[in-house]
């Protein structure tokens, strides 16, 4: 058995650390002890705020509001839930069962109200940024909405921008992102599920879908892995993404992330299923296929250009992928495949070079993707001079030094610029990876290696599948229909259906007809 | 799991057993090869290369010749190509000869040995043109500083290129086309010629170029006619022009016609077909060559009225006069050699397999009694941007 097995096998014996769910322990009827309770479950921390308050005139009902300072908003707190509670005068008390009951019914100002039974929930509950009230003699609590952490407004995104299209992303804020796509789909079919995923952060998760256009078994398939995750925290929606994928070792990506709520929106529309981390803008989007990908919200904005964009793209992914390791294949094994003049040329840029061509390849690469991702960290003034320096190491010095030959500048500016062309950054990391691995493949075995590792990739792709649906639909299996907006991008009036095997119950997207001539001319 | 392994194994099987043209070799270990010439020695040959000196054709450029011609004596052609090494750092790449240069001598007698070489050898292409060195060895041929463009072999190339296209009497002979033709029982090849124009003993010195006429210059020659693989005479330029009517190697080229008063006149010719057919008639083989030309009038230096539609058939009349004269003194210079480089022995074996098969043994005989019908259709469409020439006017 591979070492890398047996690994993973002791993994998985290893018990996790005991946090699991204490058995529920009810509230008591005492307030002291519930509160002292609660004090010490939260180390006696300090931003738990407890605030004690006599309803009558006798001092007889003594009741405790809890919040946590900072998640809960105390302007809320104080207007809908210690002011009302002061000023009661307990007129209408008569009706009810227990006073709390009462505060629940007619007292409170706050939106929604919840009732509490064991300290669990009423953890839970302050940890969201609710109001806690506790009460004399009674082993219940209410929980009154109260949530107000500041969260960064809605800003424009900045991973994926558009020329033409709505400036608006994702914030960090949960509750913000779900209004951003109910704002974007007036429909009650659009539903929504929460859970709590994270053992210590019990972070919110939300799963979104258009019901009726939904893939059943998409959504069933999407809660069981849900089901299956067993983590202390989940920081972005990055964990759940690889804790859900389908194929474990495969770098490519068969969930795509967008911060863009109209992208979400679309694929909601498609029959897709987006996945909302609470704490994140980047959102998930599932099922999804290789083609998509290399789509940019601006495809279906702009009136169509019958795909020329979109086959530009698909030249500089395979330009991203190939060209350092064409040109290392084409100039030590295939000399003659060149022209007589162009091989010269080559030849005399070539001279006096130290390196193998494949050396030099790799160094330039090397040194292109160090100063993109030092690029990525450094602090924004910082940036320039890290611009300069690599213009001139890259561009300049390296040739007249003769490190490198021209010809290589070219290759790997070129290489550089078809990759940001890719709209997908997530698609990005594996090509980038995936270049050098064809790079040595081109330096030991020419044409031949390039061929034979793109056939394996290309088996690799078709063999993949996002959520049972296959990762190169349309193209493999190949589906008619799909090709209108894969390759090509149809005129809008003709994309009639949504994609055959997401959505696959309710197909007709629209059923427009075309612009049309007047009839008669004014 | 074990499947998996197979299939990992299976590829890199794959990777590592097949065979191909897959020897890796640095750009910068290369020897460019762009032309080889081959003299005869006496017991075997004389090989010349043109390597290039990449440094001298680059942008920054440098002092030195742009190509060095290494020379080695050897008895076959391999051997000498091989030899090269003990005067070169690199070996020599052959893939990018753009040249074959044979001297006189060696093609007097008979190239086919040379030839073989050039078919076997993996790293050649095909694409190369094959001259004769006429009057001059290979060796000079290759050592010649050349104007315009740097590299001899590729300034002989595209000159040989551009001239079969624009100019009738060459034609770029490749090395399949050539195999093909002394193969052929029915057809031989032709080949054109290169000289050396000029002050020979300068062409060797970068002086050449540095003059605005350069007192040496590599110019083509009309063809040389085959038999097999040996060289046994030349055609001249007319009878040149006529081979490659009727061959339909003319793109575009030409031709001056007599004006009935005196004077010339030339025509251009845009678009031209050439067919040759054999036949066999009452037991005696027959050839005919069909040839339509279209062309325009291109330079008028006579008196003639243009606009009148009469002076265009008594043009054309004349035009193909001249054609059928061209073709049948080539044939005639053809059957004085006796080669059939027109390929009529193929063209009857075409028509009549049987008939050729009786008579192939003696058709270097029979050739020079071939009898021989030409027709040439020429057709005159326009007079260019002006009607008739302003000499006219001037002189009525």
């Amino acid at each position: 058995m591979p070492q890398w097995k047996r690994w993973s096998r002791n993994k998985g014996r290893q018990k996790p650390m005991s946090q699991e769910k204490p058995d529920t322990v009810w509230l008591k009827s005492d307030l002291t002890e519930n509160l002292l309770h609660i004090k010490q479950s939260f180390g006696n921390s300090s931003d738990l705020n407890i605030r004690e308050i006599f309803l009558d005139r006798d001092e007889k009902i003594c009741m405790a509001v809890l919040y946590m300072e900072g998640l809960a908003d105390e302007n809320q707190v104080q207007h809908f839930v210690i002011k009302p509670l002061i000023h009661d005068e307990n007129n209408y008390m008569d009706g009810y069962d227990s006073f709390l009951e009462y505060i629940k019914m007619r007292v409170i100002a706050g939106g929604s109200v919840q009732d509490l039974h064991d300290y669990h929930s009423v953890y839970t509950s302050l940890l969201s940024g609710r109001t806690v009230i506790l009460s004399e003699g009674i082993p219940r609590g209410i929980a009154v909405s109260s949530q107000g952490l500041e969260s960064r407004n809605v800003s424009e995104p900045i991973t994926e921008t558009v020329i033409r299209g709505p400036h608006e992303a994702f914030c960090e804020s949960l509750r913000k992102n779900i209004a951003l796509l109910r704002w974007r789909i007036k429909s009650p079919n659009l539903w929504l599920e929460t859970r709590k995923i994270g053992r210590v952060t019990g972070t919110n998760v939300a799963i979104m879908y258009i019901n009726g256009i939904v893939n059943e078994k998409v959504l069933k398939e999407l809660h069981s892995r849900l089901d299956r995750i067993d983590l202390d925290g989940v920081l972005e929606s990055g964990y759940i993404e690889q804790l859900i994928q389908d194929e474990k070792y495969s770098p490519f990506p068969t969930i795509d992330n967008t911060e863009r709520p109209d992208i979400a929106t679309a694929a909601l529309l498609e029959g897709r299923v987006i996945l909302l981390v609470d704490g994140t803008p980047f959102v998930l989007i599932l099922p999804v296929v290789f083609p998509q990908l290399l789509q940019s919200p601006e495809d279906y904005y702009n009136k169509t250009d019958y795909g020329f964009v979109r086959i530009l793209r698909y030249i500089s992914l395979f330009v991203s992928l190939l060209a350092p390791s064409l040109y290392v294949a084409v100039t030590t094994f295939h000399q003659e495949m060149l022209h007589t003049t162009l091989l010269i040329s080559l030849a005399a840029q070539r001279e006096g070079i130290p390196f193998p061509a494949f050396v030099e390849a790799v160094l330039m690469e090397f040194i292109f993707e160090t100063l993109r991702e030092a690029g990525l960290r450094m602090l924004r003034p910082v940036g320039t001079a890290i611009t300069i320096v690599g213009a001139l190491v890259l561009g300049e010095a390296a040739v007249q030094a003769g490190l490198v030959s021209p010809a290589m500048v070219i290759v790997v500016s070129i290489t550089a610029i078809s990759s940001f062309a890719i709209p997908s950054y997530e698609l990005r990391l594996p090509i980038r990876a995936l270049r050098f691995l064809f790079m040595a493949l081109a330096a030991s075995f020419g044409l031949y290696g390039i061929v034979l590792g793109g056939i394996t990739l290309l088996l690799h792709l078709t063999s993949l599948r996002s959520f049972g649906i296959p990762y190169m639909s349309p193209l493999a299996p190949f589906n008619i229909e799909g090709q209108k907006d894969t390759l090509f991008r149809f005129p809008l009036w003709l994309m009639k259906t949504r994609p055959r095997l997401i959505s696959q119950y309710n197909r007709v997207r629209q059923q427009s007809t075309g612009p049309r001539k007047p009839d008669s001319r004014p | 799991m074990r499947r998996k392994w197979m299939a990992i194994f299976i590829c890199f099987l794959l990777v590592v057993t097949p065979t191909g043209c897959w020897s890796r070799r640095e750009l910068d270990t290369l020897g460019l090869a762009t032309g080889a010439g081959i003299d005869q020695t006496e017991n075997g040959y004389r090989v010349s290369v043109q390597v290039v000196n990449p440094e001298q054709i680059a942008e920054t450029g440098g002092q030195g010749p742009p190509v060095t011609t290494l020379q080695t004596e050897a008895d076959t052609l391999f051997e000498c190509l091989r030899k090269l090494t003990i005067k070169s750092p690199r070996k020599a790449y052959f893939s990018h000869f753009r040249m074959i240069v044979i001297s006189e001598e060696v093609s007097r007698k008979g190239v086919r040995d040379i030839l073989d070489f050039f078919s076997r050898d993996h790293e050649t292409r095909t694409d190369f043109f094959i001259v004769i060195a006429k009057k001059t060895p290979a060796l000079d041929v290759l050592s010649h500083f050349t104007h315009i463009q740097k590299i001899p072999s590729q300034k002989l190339f595209d000159s040989l290129t551009t001239s079969q296209e624009a100019w009738a009497p060459t034609v770029g002979v490749q090395l399949d086309q050539l195999i093909t033709d002394i193969v052929s029982e029915g057809k031989e090849p032709v080949l054109t010629g290169v000289y050396v124009q000029g002050k020979n003993e300068i062409g060797n010195k970068e002086e050449n170029i540095r003059r605005i006429h350069p007192p040496a210059l590599l110019a083509y020659t009309p063809l040389g006619v085959l038999k097999k693989d040996r060289l046994v005479g030349w055609l001249n330029e007319r009878e040149s022009i006529g081979y490659n009517y009727a061959l339909n190697n003319v793109k575009n080229t030409v031709g001056d016609v007599p004006c009935p008063k005196g004077g010339k006149l030339v025509i251009e010719v845009v678009r031209s077909k050439g067919d040759i057919r054999g036949s066999v008639e009452n037991g005696v083989p027959h050839g005919k060559i069909n040839i339509q030309v279209e062309g325009n009038i291109g330079e008028v230096s006579c008196q003639i009225d243009l606009n009148d539609a009469q002076t265009y058939y008594e043009l054309e009349k004349r035009a193909e006069q001249r054609i059928k004269k061209y073709v049948l003194s080539s044939i005639k210079k053809s059957k004085q050699l006796q080669s059939d480089i027109f390929g009529f022995g193929d063209a009857i074996y075409r028509d009549n397999p049987r008939y050729w098969k009786k008579i192939k043994k003696d058709w270097d005989q029979r050739y020079p009694q071939l009898k021989v019908d030409v027709q040439v259709d020429v057709k005159l469409q326009g007079s260019g941007t002006v009607g008739n020439s302003f000499i006219q006017k001037m002189e009525k």
